[in-house]
């Protein structure tokens, strides 16, 4: 049976790997590929990459950490950030994505979801929802773009569907009070939202313990559970987040090992 | 070690597999020509994209003939990978073209509708192994990671080929080996482990 997914995510600012709390950054943690080399190593079912600085003038280099992402990375990979039309998404994709991940171009220009599906296929594209809890919204939750600076007259739920209709492939669900404040996802956002499309949802924000994750699957209908700061600083993160699901009897690939006989000829350009 | 050659057709997006044959210490050489597919001892077809399509790539470039010639007559190792996999069938659901039919058997598509998992059959999903095989060679099974809309069916020569079959509302073949001849539905270069651990199965196995 298909297996639900564990995503690291990762966030690149101005070239280097940051935790964020409420869309704010907060620690420089280091280098996108140790992190990721550490990834591939401790099981983590796929990465996703979003670039966050507040302007693109760092874009030419985050691209390059893609591609030599790529060379190291046996998950899928999806990258996000700053793509405002299809420009952006080719170079990923060249870049060596498998997926790429939309947000506020996509509320802005919900044509670009078709058109990135028909050029590369619904698996291909990932739209990202941030939410915020608001009374005066039909599903309790407001749409925020531009990480989480400007809101929307988007509804949650009403933006997910429409994004299913126009080829999403599968919807990645932030909440903006949540994010890095370790107290788990915001499972009625999550839910609301995996409950009204018939497409896979990603939880992500807030991830303090890896009860949280069982949570975002058990309790919120999510399909695949993401987190990012939480896997930084804890040693064996990804290892012992799997572990914990397979624990609680839920279906995730176990880690399995085989020797390798890697090259040492490979080698990687110095970050 | 022995160079893999990978044969690029002009619109598959063949970088990652060429990522995770180069990460096992193996040279790559991309083919695009007759002359580069006579060059080879060892070959990789991988494909995303559409049946038809793949299928015109290789005729419109001159591939089909050197590659049964080298294959099928000079037994050179070969991988097919996801739609490579297919093209070995006499015919996919999913076009018009004919396939190499190398191995006979059919490619089908997913059925759809409320009784049916969703379609695309999208993410890491665990197989069985019907018998021992040489690209299993040392594994049990395991997770690797699916993206298809459109399947080998569990049919003809297809089914007794099977070397692992995976479940997705009824059972596919999710690989298959014959002779020189290794061929997996699932990526291997972005199953992990599992999938390195395949790679290197066929980089070293005994060849040409």
């Amino acid at each position: 049976m298909i297996k639900h997914r564990l995503i690291a995510n990762l966030l690149v600012h101005q070239g280097n790997v940051v935790q964020t709390r409420h869309f704010k950054r907060t620690n420089m943690v280091g280098s996108a590929f140790t992190a990721v080399d550490f990834f591939n190593t401790w099981t983590v079912d796929e990465i996703g990459v979003l670039e966050i600085s507040h302007d693109r003038t760092h874009l030419e280099k985050f691209v390059g950490i893609i591609e030599e992402l790529s060379r190291r990375c046996f998950v899928p990979l999806s990258v996000g950030g700053k793509i405002a039309d299809m420009s952006l998404v080719h170079r990923y994709i060249r870049a060596g994505a498998d997926k790429v991940m939309v947000n506020s171009a996509a509320v802005e220009t919900p044509s670009l979801i078709e058109e990135i599906a028909s050029a590369y296929g619904t698996q291909c594209v990932v739209v990202s929802i941030d939410g915020q809890a608001d009374a005066a919204m039909p599903s309790g939750y407001r749409v925020m773009i531009d990480n989480g600076r400007r809101a929307t007259e988007l509804d949650a739920v009403a933006w997910a569907r429409q994004a299913a209709e126009r080829g999403a492939g599968e919807l990645l669900v932030n909440s903006l009070t949540h994010d890095g404040d370790k107290r788990g996802y915001d499972i009625a956002l999550v839910r609301a939202i995996s409950a009204a499309v018939d497409l896979p949802v990603i939880a992500m924000g807030g991830v303090g313990k890896w009860q949280d994750l069982v949570d975002g699957i058990a309790q919120g209908g999510a399909d695949a559970v993401a987190a990012g700061n939480i896997f930084h600083y804890t040693e064996h993160s990804t290892k012992k987040a799997k572990e914990f699901l397979i624990e609680s009897g839920l279906p995730v690939r176990p880690t399995t090992f085989y020797k390798l006989q890697t090259s040492r000829r490979v080698r990687y350009k110095p970050f | 070690m022995t160079a893999v050659t990978i044969v690029d057709y002009g619109l598959a997006n063949i970088r990652s597999v060429v990522n995770a044959v180069e990460y096992l210490g193996v040279e790559v050489a991309l083919a695009a020509t007759p002359q580069a597919i006579d060059a080879a001892t060892r070959i990789v077809l991988p494909g995303v994209g559409s049946f038809d399509a793949g299928m015109r790539g290789l005729r419109e470039r001159g591939l089909i003939e050197p590659l049964a010639r080298r294959v099928l007559g000079e037994r050179v190792p070969f991988l097919g990978v996801c739609l490579g996999m297919q093209f070995l069938m006499e015919s996919s659901e999913e076009g018009v073209e004919p396939g190499l039919g190398w191995i006979k058997g059919h490619v089908r598509r997913f059925p759809s509708g409320k009784n049916f998992p969703k379609v695309p059959h999208i993410g890491w999903n665990d197989v069985k192994l019907p018998r021992p095989s040489r690209m299993f060679a040392g594994m049990e099974g395991g997770d690797f990671y699916f993206v298809h809309s459109f399947y080998v069916a569990m049919e003809d020569e297809a089914a007794s080929c099977a070397s692992a079959l995976c479940d997705y509302g009824g059972t596919f073949v999710a690989a298959l080996e014959r002779d020189n001849i290794m061929a997996c539905q699932f990526h291997p270069e972005k199953s992990q482990m599992a999938g390195a651990k395949l790679v290197q199965n066929f980089v070293t196995g005994a060849g040409a």
